[in-house]
């Protein structure tokens, strides 16, 4: 296992994100997440076009405070550590997927551009009102046998595989 | 602790799960779609041992030296309606909302637009999270665990949990050997 791999064994980078609980636990007093840093950017963004948005609480909460920007600053991160590994490794990626022109049964960049767009408000829509994503409610939930985790878990691989059908084999 | 020491700490952490999801290939859209077509297992693979880690070391730092914990609440309208709805995006994204910054660090461009569509979705949900509150987001039995329904020790249900996983991990492992499933540019493509 060397850092210029092209790949790792998925229970060795299981277990690495898993130990990740453990600053996560330790020195931020949470569970590790990603969607909640969603509210926090787009909140802050949107301050300065809208200042009444503070109000709400739900926003407020997630303007400030060192838990909020620790985790923006984590997903900051994930794409600072990708990009050093896919250099390390020579598999930087080009502009798309070639899994998408088998999936979609298109080659159009737009098409992909706006199912792209249109995905990730699903994303964040779903797993803001779950409270959670795979991190947040996946990997720390059900590792704290949170009852609502099960429930969005099964829900979340339940949504995906009906989606899943209309899309091409490839 | 003062928010930049966050930010630093956060920074660090995110470099490590950035790193070991690309080379994991997790946040490849190949192995995400694969997975939700159940033609490829590495997604849950690298789900589930991060999960079955996380309940050995939750488990210990909960069970025996009174650590904290942080389940989020039940509430089955919310739960189940935004797991379906995240789920459909996971599909349609071949990402999750934390791989999409993998894809974008490995060079994705169309995880650009992700990124703007999540957003997007996180501030539609804010503006109507006052709203959906009386109906969905609220009553419900709380923060509950599986330990405290069942009345069963949370550190003894965590390892026997994480032990069930484990052998349904090797079982899979033995079924379909992970290389199998990398293809041949690691992208989940045959």
């Amino acid at each position: 296992m060397k850092l210029s791999d092209k790949s790792w064994s998925p229970y060795v980078a299981g277990v690495l994100i898993g130990l990740l609980q453990i600053p996560a636990f330790l020195l931020i007093n949470t569970a590790l997440g990603a969607s909640s840093s969603y509210v926090t950017v787009s909140g802050t963004i949107a301050s300065f076009f809208d200042p009444g948005i503070a109000q709400i609480d739900y926003v407020a909460k997630h303007l400030s405070g060192a838990k909020n920007w620790w985790q923006v600053a984590t997903v900051i991160g994930i794409a600072i550590g990708a990009y050093i590994s896919a250099r390390l490794s020579g598999t930087v990626r080009g502009k798309v997927s070639p899994v998408w022109k088998k999936a979609l049964g298109t080659s159009s960049f737009s098409v992909r551009l706006l199912l792209a767009f249109v995905s990730g408000f699903l994303l964040l829509l779903g797993a803001r009102l779950a409270d959670g994503c795979t991190s947040g409610h996946g990997i720390s939930g059900m590792a704290q046998l949170a009852i609502s985790s099960f429930v969005s878990v099964a829900c979340m691989f339940a949504g995906g595989m009906i989606v899943a059908l209309f899309l091409r084999k490839f | 602790m003062s928010v930049l020491t966050a930010i630093f700490i956060g920074v660090l952490m995110g470099i490590v799960f950035g790193f070991v999801l690309e080379k994991s290939r997790v946040f490849e859209p190949g192995m995400i779609v694969g997975q939700m077509q159940m033609r490829n297992f590495i997604m849950l693979k690298v789900f589930l041992t991060a999960v079955v880690t996380g309940l050995i070391i939750i488990g210990i730092m909960h069970g025996f030296f009174g650590g904290k914990l942080y389940p989020k609440s039940l509430l089955y309208g919310a739960n189940i309606f935004g797991g379906l709805i995240l789920g459909a995006g996971i599909t349609l994204a071949g990402a999750c909302p934390g791989t999409v910054f993998a894809q974008i660090g490995a060079g994705y461009k169309d995880s650009w637009l992700i990124l703007i569509g999540g957003l997007a979705g996180a501030l539609t949900f804010s503006y109507l999270e006052p709203t959906l509150k009386p109906i969905l987001l609220s009553g419900g039995p709380g923060k509950l665990t599986l330990d405290t329904l069942l009345g069963v020790p949370f550190w003894m249900l965590a390892f026997g949990f994480a032990i069930a996983l484990i052998a349904l991990l090797f079982a899979m492992e033995k079924w379909r050997p992970w290389r199998n499933d990398m293809g041949q540019n690691c992208d989940g493509v045959k």
